[in-house]
């Protein structure tokens, strides 16, 4: 297939239906209203079926169902409407089942606005809903990338039956770029089927039973335990960065991730005649966080500097995985406001020549 | 291209009206016309004419689009936009919505723009996803005609792949674009180039005028030699 121009959220729905996604429910809302709109145009093509649910809160207990029944099936919202997604989150990962929930983030809290920002970090790699359970959250950066983490979100929730997030700010959504779908794209992993789908019970098997309710307590917490293996498995397993700049000692290591990195990139090309040695970890697996490869960058650097568009919420977690080895300095805008590559090489500067204060708690 | 006094630029959502808007309007200004730019968005929020609000200004073209710390989101059509187009001392530039969706906000003022005998340029990017061929096309322009109540009179070429495009890509697109006008019983007005290209693009064979673009309508960090001087436009700023 020729090279499209195409917006973050069509490709987000073009790679989903490539992968076999045959069932859609969502709800409206800015700035991801593109992802909805091409999946009620294309999944009548190819036999799946749209359905605009009255509620985020009835579209995410739709994909629940739709799951248990074994289907490939996805739904996608910005922030609020992920909030109130949240419940039925948590019911999923507990009665272990395979979904794909696109966020195109706007800003918050409560309604904000509808430009973009990273300000559901901590929502989605901290858990979201109740209970002790986690998300694999794939970040991408570019168009081209949305499209084929969404293809492999599918495989992930498949293999480790769970909820996957793809979370992009809004420039994901909404920018153009070319983009292109592999013809012969295989599995990630090796997936067996299905045999715990809710598909009707015919008497040759044991009858497939979807359930979070674990009243026995020895039995909840061997359910929980259940789900940490595989949590653990994710860290071992899943975790996905990217290094880019100077491969020696460094002046500073910006940590950005999203379209945020791309901004830094930007930067650090503009300053490369300072002579001053830089180089970005972009987490693409923002759950599991990429923590040794964090840490093995940082001991090569005089300092850290995070930028994102929140008040500072990866920033706790690159605390976490360099354990204050090295001073870590903050850059941010929230409210939908970008941050311009010039802010950023600023920054850069700002901190390799000490004229920044490194932060100590996050906003 | 831009030749009746009133232009209104309409398509699938993403084919490029906003970019050949804004860099039409700063053209014509440029001339010394006074000029108007109505923003007429109501489908998209992002990447719209009025995030070129002070881009615009510099270049002495009057936004007329919603203002205010509220408007961003609402579906309005501005009074001022019928008042301008009736103000024969004044060019003026409509930039439409995507799709059939967008182009029902002209519906509105169809009454004085099909009196007044305005250009309804059809602008046309066959790599965007839903008008692949030309078939597509004709049917989004009769689907367009309808919910504006007017005629195309002008197709516009404007395939491209952002920073990827070639000039057979370039080509190719023309030739469709050809096509539709031919189908649709319009002229083929103008074939965008971008002003990088011109020397590759061998304009003799797009057989139509050349309307050079600067590509205005991008995320801050894909900038070539311009810099966004604060945060906020999802725009390069000149």
């Amino acid at each position: 297939m020729a090279k499209k121009l195409m917006k973050g959220c069509e490709a987000i729905g073009e790679a989903a239906i490539r992968a076999g996604c045959k069932l859609f429910f969502g709800y409206p809302i800015t700035p991801q209203n593109e992802i909805p709109e091409y999946m009620s145009h294309r999944l009548p093509q190819v036999g799946g079926a749209f359905v605009q649910a009255e509620s985020e809160l009835a579209a995410s207990n739709m994909i629940y169902g739709a799951a248990a029944c074994g289907e490939r099936v996805f739904t996608s919202s910005s922030s609020p409407g992920i909030s109130l997604m949240q419940e039925a989150m948590s019911y999923i990962a507990a009665s272990e089942l395979p979904v794909v929930v696109v966020n195109i983030m706007r800003s918050g809290p409560g309604l904000g606005g509808i430009l973009p920002t990273q300000s559901d970090y901590a929502q989605a790699t901290k858990g979201g809903g109740h209970g002790d359970y986690r998300v694999l959250s794939l970040a991408p950066w570019s168009v081209q990338e949305a499209a084929d983490l969404v293809a492999d979100a599918f495989d992930l929730a498949d293999f480790y039956r769970t909820p996957v997030y793809v979370l992009g700010d809004g420039l994901i959504g909404q920018m153009m770029e070319p983009v292109e779908f592999p013809e012969d794209r295989k599995p990630l992993r090796p997936l067996p089927p299905k045999t715990w789908a809710t598909t009707g019970w015919r008497g040759d098997r044991p009858r497939a039973v979807v359930n979070s309710l674990f009243l026995d307590p020895i039995k909840c917490e061997q359910q929980n335990a259940k789900l940490q293996a595989r949590y653990a498995q994710m860290r071992a397993e899943e975790v996905r960065s990217a290094y880019y700049g100077d491969e020696g000692d460094l002046d500073v290591l910006v940590v950005a991730y999203g379209t945020v990195a791309r901004v830094t990139l930007t930067a650090m090309e503009d300053m490369k005649a300072t002579g001053l040695k830089v180089g970005m970890l972009r987490p693409i697996t923002v759950w599991p966080f990429p923590r040794d490869a964090l840490a093995e960058a940082a001991e090569r650097a005089k300092a850290i500097l995070v930028a994102e568009l929140s008040c500072g919420q990866m920033l706790e977690d690159v605390w976490l995985s360099t354990a204050s080895m090295r001073p870590v300095h903050f850059l941010g805008h929230q409210g939908g406001v970008l941050l311009a590559p010039e802010e950023v090489s600023a920054a850069i500067r700002d901190v390799a020549a000490g004229r920044s204060a490194e932060v100590r708690y996050a906003g | 291209m831009f030749e009746d006094r009133v232009t209104v630029l309409v398509g699938h959502f993403g084919s490029g009206k906003t970019e050949v808007a804004v860099n039409g309007a700063i053209r014509l200004a440029e001339g010394g016309a006074r000029v108007a730019l109505a923003d007429l968005d109501l489908v998209k929020p992002y990447f719209r004419s009025r995030a070129g609000r002070e881009l615009l200004a510099a270049a002495g073209v009057d936004l007329v689009a919603p203002e205010g710390d509220d408007a961003g989101d609402l579906p309005i059509v501005l009074p001022r936009v019928r008042t301008l187009c009736a103000d024969p001392e004044v060019r003026v530039v409509i930039d439409a919505g995507g799709d059939d969706t967008g182009a029902r906000a002209l519906g509105s003022l169809s009454d004085l723009l099909g009196r007044l005998g305005v250009g309804f340029d059809l602008v046309l990017n066959f790599r965007r996803p839903f008008t692949p061929d030309v078939d597509s096309a004709v049917a989004m322009a009769r689907e367009i005609e309808a919910a504006a109540r007017l005629r195309v009179t002008g197709v516009v070429s404007n395939t491209h792949l952002m920073g990827q495009t070639t000039p057979a890509i370039v080509l190719e697109g023309c030739a469709l674009a050809r096509e539709t006008a031919g189908r649709l019983g319009v002229p083929l007005a103008a074939a965008v180039v971008e002003e990088r290209m011109r020397d590759a693009v061998d304009e003799a064979a797009l057989g139509c005028p050349v309307f050079p673009v600067r590509r205005l309508v991008q995320p801050p960090f894909d900038q070539e030699g311009y810099r966004v001087p604060r945060s906020g436009p999802l725009f390069r700023v000149l």
